[in-house]
């Protein structure tokens, strides 16, 4: 019986420092123990790499963005992969960012693209709110008149190259072995960014009189990280099979081809790749990284991934009866406060055996 | 004794589910995840628009996304004059449930009925200052269910009265803050006699007499001023007894929209009046807020 952990839960018990400054509410008190504790709290992380450990030492305000960022893209990839026997769970070290794991399957390549853009979202989105320093809003757009469309750059743009360009300097300092697993962490962890800054937004604001759109101000935006969910598994369902190519036969592997191709052709730079089969996921595993599915809610009437047949592997499941109780028929009550019912309902629940 | 351990703990963790994933089945959220979280503050005194609106505390940011109160009064101040035509019972609780949203822990939007009526009432006198009903108040985005803002006295029927109403130019208090609320929303501001008033389709054309002050310049040229035209937007039937007076003189405010000057409002030049010689007292230190600074 496999128990669901909160995100609350996540960061304090497996970042504890972290989630104690993130606790502390006045901004000094923030400051003054970040800077007196940052050699403590980098050397406690672990699973960083060298490089890192260095980059969280000179900017400890960034660290608790990419815990933030990590967590992010660590919870979108629960939310895309719920119904399936992998659903980002896994057996094995947990680093800053999640699990390793081991083998480099197209599961692998979602967690790295996914981890890469939520640390580059959640960077940007704190330069945006000024919740870091050395950035801020995009500076080449600000006051700027677009003559041909009418309307002019204003308030906050995101400087999404600057959230990029830290997540690459970050995250890519965690790929320290020269093997082919550290081309393909590279390449999947690039296009989880380029993914990101392909889907940035323009947003308007119209302030002319009345708020006519005579007057508009308009600035570039983060899309909502679900939507990066969404681009990443629609990768990942068509993800390529590639291997590693060395010049010769003892130097370090130097770029991945496709597997299936007669020549050596590469994969696209948004393209995400892997280099072995995944399993099968049914059973846990500490040599392969699998979680199991013993536990798993499932759907006893889906045909799909989430169904029990499926889900279960064959092993059949277990049924469990409760009552669910929620809130209903709410409504606003002026002036100003919500008044709703309880209902309540007798309903079952599946689980893997 | 274990089994039944972990079986109580499997209860509970059941029991969450349902309430973690009805969380995710409000249709109507934060606009965005990344930005600040909204703030309760207080209604200040001068955000004239939601003064007596029935709460006194509001989100920041706003549900039209301004996200300081310098952006919220600036923006919210061109609203004001709307408040004065009367046009819907539920015009400032429409406005001000986005200018000014009531604290709660999750947004309350109007319901999309009160903001059809609201616009059906007050987008033809919108109209007659040239202003369309704007993108921001799009009916079609509130929810239709129980749990949004509505008037609180929902029975109310407009009574069709004997008179038809009023050219919105026209129907404005003799009050200060009214004349100069109209005053900041108008682009020019002229003291002058009317020569003619002619119908125009569906307009009524007013040609001005030579001889003219201007009280607010404004976008208005010296050449232009010469042979200023204005027109009664949509007024060809409805009564304006200043235009039929053509022997005072008037304060008459106007903007331009294309290439037509419409009538924005006018008042009699009354000297005798001490509200009027108050407001024109007034006038001469009053400063119209600023629809440009705040994103400069």
């Amino acid at each position: 019986m496999r128990s669901i952990s909160s995100c609350g839960a996540l960061l304090s018990v497996y970042y504890p420092q972290i989630f104690l400054i993130l606790t502390s509410g006045s901004y000094l008190a923030l400051s003054s123990v970040v800077a007196l504790g940052a050699n403590i709290i980098c050397n406690k992380i672990p699973g960083l790499a060298p490089r890192q450990r260095a980059i969280c030492q000179s900017r400890p305000d960034a660290i608790i963005i990419i815990g933030e960022g990590a967590q992010l893209g660590i919870n979108e990839c629960q939310y895309q992969f719920r119904y399936g026997r992998w659903n980002c769970s896994a057996l094995g070290e947990r680093t800053v960012f999640g699990q390793e794991l081991r083998v480099g399957s197209k599961e692998a390549a979602f967690t790295y693209a996914i981890t890469a853009a939520g640390v580059a979202h959640a960077v940007t989105a704190a330069c945006s709110q000024g919740n870091l320093s050395h950035c801020g809003c995009d500076r080449e757009k600000q006051g700027y008149h677009d003559q041909e469309e009418g309307w002019k750059w204003g308030g906050c743009s995101a400087d999404v190259k600057y959230g990029v360009e830290f997540s690459r300097r970050f995250v890519d300092a965690r790929e320290i072995k020269k093997n082919a697993r550290r081309l393909m962490n590279l390449h999947n962890n690039e296009a989880g960014r380029k993914v990101l800054e392909e889907r940035m937004k323009l947003e308007c604001k119209c302030h002319g009189v009345s708020g006519s759109c005579t007057t508009k101000t308009c600035w570039t935006t983060l899309p909502k990280f679900r939507e990066i969910g969404y681009v990443l598994k629609e990768r990942y369902t068509t993800a390529l099979e590639v291997e590693a190519v060395r010049a010769t036969r003892f130097r370090q592997p130097s770029f991945l081809r496709l597997k299936q191709s007669r020549g050596y052709i590469k994969p696209t730079d948004t393209d995400l790749v892997f280099l072995e089969r995944s399993p099968n996921y049914c059973e846990e595993d500490t040599v392969t990284g699998s979680a199991g599915t013993r536990g798993r809610l499932c759907n006893h009437t889906s045909p799909l991934t989430d169904g029990c047949n499926l889900m279960c592997c064959g092993r059949g499941h277990n049924t469990h009866q409760y009552t669910r109780v929620w809130q209903c028929n709410c409504k606003f009550q002026w002036c100003c406060f919500v008044k709703c019912n309880t209902c309540s309902e007798k309903t079952e629940v599946f689980t893997c055996k | 004794m274990k089994s039944l351990a972990s079986l109580s703990l499997w209860r509970i963790i059941i029991l969450i589910l349902p309430l973690v994933s009805l969380g995710q089945t409000f249709e109507y959220g934060w606009p965005d995840n990344y930005d600040k979280p909204p703030q309760c503050v207080d209604i200040p005194v001068d955000l004239r628009l939601c003064q007596g609106v029935g709460y006194h505390q509001m989100l920041l940011p706003n549900l039209l996304e301004h996200e300081s109160m310098a952006e919220v009064k600036q923006q919210a101040g061109s609203w004001v004059p709307l408040l004065h035509k009367n046009c819907d019972p539920g015009t400032q609780l429409l406005l001000c449930s986005l200018f000014a949203p009531v604290c709660m822990e999750r947004p309350i939007y109007p319901c999309r009925r009160l903001c059809e009526n609201v616009r059906d009432g007050c987008s033809p006198i919108m109209a007659a200052f040239g202003f369309p009903w704007p993108h921001i108040l799009t009916c079609d985005k509130f929810p239709q269910d129980d749990m949004c803002i509505n008037t609180p006295n929902d029975t109310s029927t407009s009574e069709p009265n004997g008179h038809p109403p009023v050219c919105p130019p026209c129907d404005n208090e003799m009050k200060m803050d009214v004349i100069l609320d109209h005053m900041c929303a108008s682009e020019f501001a002229i003291k002058t006699k009317i020569q003619e008033v002619k119908r125009e389709n569906m307009d009524r054309k007013v040609t001005l007499q030579k001889k003219k002050r201007t009280i607010k310049m404004g976008t208005l040229k010296k050449k232009d001023l010469k042979k200023l035209t204005l027109y009664l937007k949509n007024g060809a039937d409805c009564p304006c007894t200043q235009l039929d007076n053509t022997r005072n003189t008037y304060l008459i405010m106007g903007r331009k929209v294309d290439k037509q000057y419409l009538l924005t409002g006018i008042h009699k030049w009354d000297k005798s009046n001490r509200e009027f010689k108050k407001t024109m007292k007034k006038l001469k230190s009053h400063k119209c807020p600023a629809y440009e600074n705040v994103f400069k």
